[in-house]
């Protein structure tokens, strides 16, 4: 079992025919992953590494029946590409895009909440579950086995690049991951780290969750609240990045958009001391992850 | 978060339909009194500086007459507001207030919305009141797609105890408020205070406007008066930052990058990913080093825009030595990044022999990566060792190599 995508996804790349969209269709198609079809106006009729090309969605949906996109529209343009896979009524949307303007993001956020689709992202490096060999997005790049290897760790990660490394940290200690899920590094996302954890509790091949944390947010808080509260379960195995930031004058970013640290709000030793209270393991350095993981998952 | 320095921020309410205090800029005394005699006395004078709590630092005062306003303005052009030197003063005629309200409108991360947050106790940190008199505090939550209705704003004000004149002129600033928000793709405004005179009259007396940078592309006329980068900054960009800027922009289609200076250290420090950048930062640290800079990029940069980097990253003063770390790349061509930073050392002419470098570079063709930089007699790491290994590494050949220093 896995969460978000499965064999049964029905995908789309929406904004296909970019560079960067074209090598990650490349690499999912090599990895096992059914790209079903892409979108881009004008460009109908064309394929991407045998991918079929479609003006709209509407046309896509027509023909392919898709519950899952992927968009990697430009920032100016990629409002109206999440409103079209809403109003489409896909049901998972995977935001790639970064640097999307604030307003706009909180717009769709709010048209997707309201007609039940799920946003993954913006700025998110994708999903990934690797016993069915879906990868949704660069996540994995071009040889997705180096760090994701099927298992029973789930991944969440505020971090693109680390959600690879955390998996391959999960990895090197023996084990594998039954989804690894990069939630987008921007202050506004669609589906915040606490309703992941709520998925990977439901899903009863996972046992434990491995969670990359960085200044900013009240991501963790709100995790320590839900384990606390009894809506999480399973150990999770924390690393909070960025405990320098707490040295720097306050409003200072390092790393990404949401990194900010505003009052005491943000502030990772805040973050480690409400998950270690709500019995969470903290790792100290990132290296302790994978000892921890062979304590908590021995049967 | 781009910050507007407060002329802006009243010029753009001007514009848009609410009244301000008049005011004007000087750059020296002679100016600042020309100005307040023409405003008419008594004036405020303040540091125009784009950071907050100004008057807390005592970058706010009042004059009467010209030889005070002389003296204040000696005083205020001298100062250092939060590590912002001051180069321009922003006087205004003095309002009269009976009454100090509060008005923020900005996105609330939790909810993911636009919140409006009010009070009538304003002029000082309202986070304060919030605690202690919650009751006190108006929040509320707008749906972006409708937008603030003139009726909302009236019914917050009136539940808050306004009423009469200063009710409705406190609705239509509240209104016409929200609409500056969305018009101009700002991530905060705050109005405090937000003054109620003895005839009821609402004028808006300090605005702290911030713009999303990520929208600037749709906002000419701001994108002109921001400065780029600033929000990553708590002192004014250093020189080798611009250049650093400069460098991003020069391939702006193909990675981003992002430089920040940090005071004393000696490890030239770049790291791929924005996440990976504050564990190798706090591993650095913790191992009992310190980085001069603070170096990311993302996104799959060219070999100019690496090799620039490197050259800005190794260029400040006190660098003694290299460190590399990305984490092992989704999509960043590890080669790529190697032939960049070879040539900035190449280009350089450094000593690798003896000038600590420690590269971790794992990822999209690192097969490559591993022989180009074993070719350029620099050592280099796959995924052979964690990231936190790298920094073990580099901290160990620093102590190595200058035994005598304390870091």
């Amino acid at each position: 079992m896995a969460i978000f995508a499965d064999k049964n996804s029905r995908i789309v790349i929406q904004g296909i025919t970019g560079r960067e969209a074209s090598m990650v269709t490349e690499h999912s198609i090599a990895y096992g992953t059914n790209i079903l079809a892409g979108v881009t106006p004008g460009r109908e009729g064309q394929s991407i590494h045998g991918v079929p090309v479609y003006d709209t969605l509407k046309r896509a949906c027509q023909e392919k029946k898709l519950d899952t996109s992927i968009i990697y529209v430009p920032p100016a343009f990629a409002y109206d590409a999440v409103m079209e896979a809403i109003d489409n009524g896909i049901k998972l949307i995977v935001i790639v895009t970064e640097r999307i303007p604030r307003h706009d993001v909180a717009k769709f956020l709010s048209a997707a909440e309201e007609a039940n689709s799920v946003i993954v992202g913006p700025n998110s490096v994708g999903i990934l579950n690797p016993e069915d060999r879906i990868k949704l997005g660069a996540i994995g790049g071009d040889r997705a086995e180096r760090c994701f290897t099927p298992g029973e760790v789930g991944v969440i990660s505020r971090s693109g690049g680390m959600t690879a490394e955390c998996s391959w940290m999960v990895k090197r200690a023996g084990f594998g991951v039954t989804t690894s899920v990069s939630v987008g590094g921007d202050p506004l996302i669609g589906t915040p780290p606490k309703n992941i954890l709520g998925m990977f509790e439901r899903d009863p091949k996972t046992k434990a969750v491995v969670y990359w944390g960085e200044p900013g947010t009240n991501f963790e808080e709100d995790m320590a609240d839900f384990v606390r509260e009894g809506g999480f379960t399973k150990p999770l195995i924390a690393y909070i990045a960025g405990r320098f930031v707490e040295e720097m004058p306050e409003g200072t970013v390092f790393g990404h958009a949401a990194s900010i640290i505003q009052g005491d709000t943000g502030k990772p030793s805040k973050k480690i001391a409400r998950l270690r209270k709500a019995g969470c393991s903290v790792a100290e350095n990132f290296n302790d992850i994978g000892d921890i993981l062979k304590e908590v998952l021995v049967i | 978060m781009a910050r507007l320095l407060e002329n802006i921020g009243k010029s753009i309410l001007r514009d848009n339909g609410i009244v301000t205090p008049d005011f004007k800029i000087a750059k020296n005394q002679e100016e600042a009194v020309v100005a307040a005699d023409e405003l008419g006395y008594p004036v405020v004078i303040k540091a125009l500086v784009a950071v907050g709590k100004r008057g807390k630092a005592g970058a706010v005062k009042f004059a009467r007459n010209s030889d005070e306003v002389r003296k204040i303005a000696k005083e205020i052009l001298s100062m250092t507001v939060h590590n912002f030197p001051v180069e321009l003063l922003l006087i205004e005629r003095k309002v009269e207030i009976s009454r100090e309200l509060y008005v923020s409108i900005t996105f609330d991360p939790l909810k993911m919305m636009p919140v409006v947050i009010l009070t009538c106790e304003g002029g000082v940190e309202v986070e304060g009141i919030a605690k202690l008199e919650p009751e006190k505090v108006k929040k509320y939550h707008v749906n972006i797609r409708e937008g603030l209705h003139l009726y909302k704003a009236k019914e917050m004000w009136s539940d808050l105890g306004l009423t009469g004149k200063s009710l409705m002129a406190a609705a239509g600033i509240l209104h016409k408020a929200y609409l500056i928000f969305e018009k101009y793709d700002a991530t905060i405004i705050e109005i405090n205070p937000l003054a109620v005179g003895p005839q009821g009259e609402v004028v808006p007396v300090a605005i702290l406007m911030g713009i999303d940078d990520d929208a600037l592309f749709r906002q000419p006329v701001l994108s002109k008066k921001v400065i780029e980068g600033s929000d990553r900054a708590w002192r004014p960009l250093t020189a080798l930052e611009k250049e650093m800027i400069a460098v991003d922009k020069a391939e702006s289609y193909r990675g981003t990058a992002r430089y920040t200076e940090m005071e004393g250290g000696n490890i030239g420090f770049l790291c791929g990913g924005g996440g990976g950048s504050l564990l190798m930062y706090d591993a650095l640290s913790r191992f009992g080093s310190r980085p001069a800079n603070y170096t990311e990029f993302g996104g799959n940069p060219t070999e100019d825009k690496v090799s620039g980097l490197v050259k800005g990253v190794l260029s400040k003063p006190g660098v003694k030595g290299f460190c590399m770390v990305t984490n092992i790349t989704n999509n960043t061509q590890t080669d790529v990044v190697a032939r960049g930073i070879i040539k900035a050392f190449t280009d350089l002419n450094v000593d690798r022999a003896n000038f600590p470098i420690i590269v971790r570079l794992a990822g999209v063709n690192d097969v490559k990566a591993s022989k180009l930089f074993s070719e350029a007699g620099i050592e280099y790491h796959g995924d052979d060792i964690t990231m936190e290994d790298a920094a073990r590494l580099m901290v160990d050949k620093m102590k190595k190599a200058y035994p005598e220093e304390e870091s």
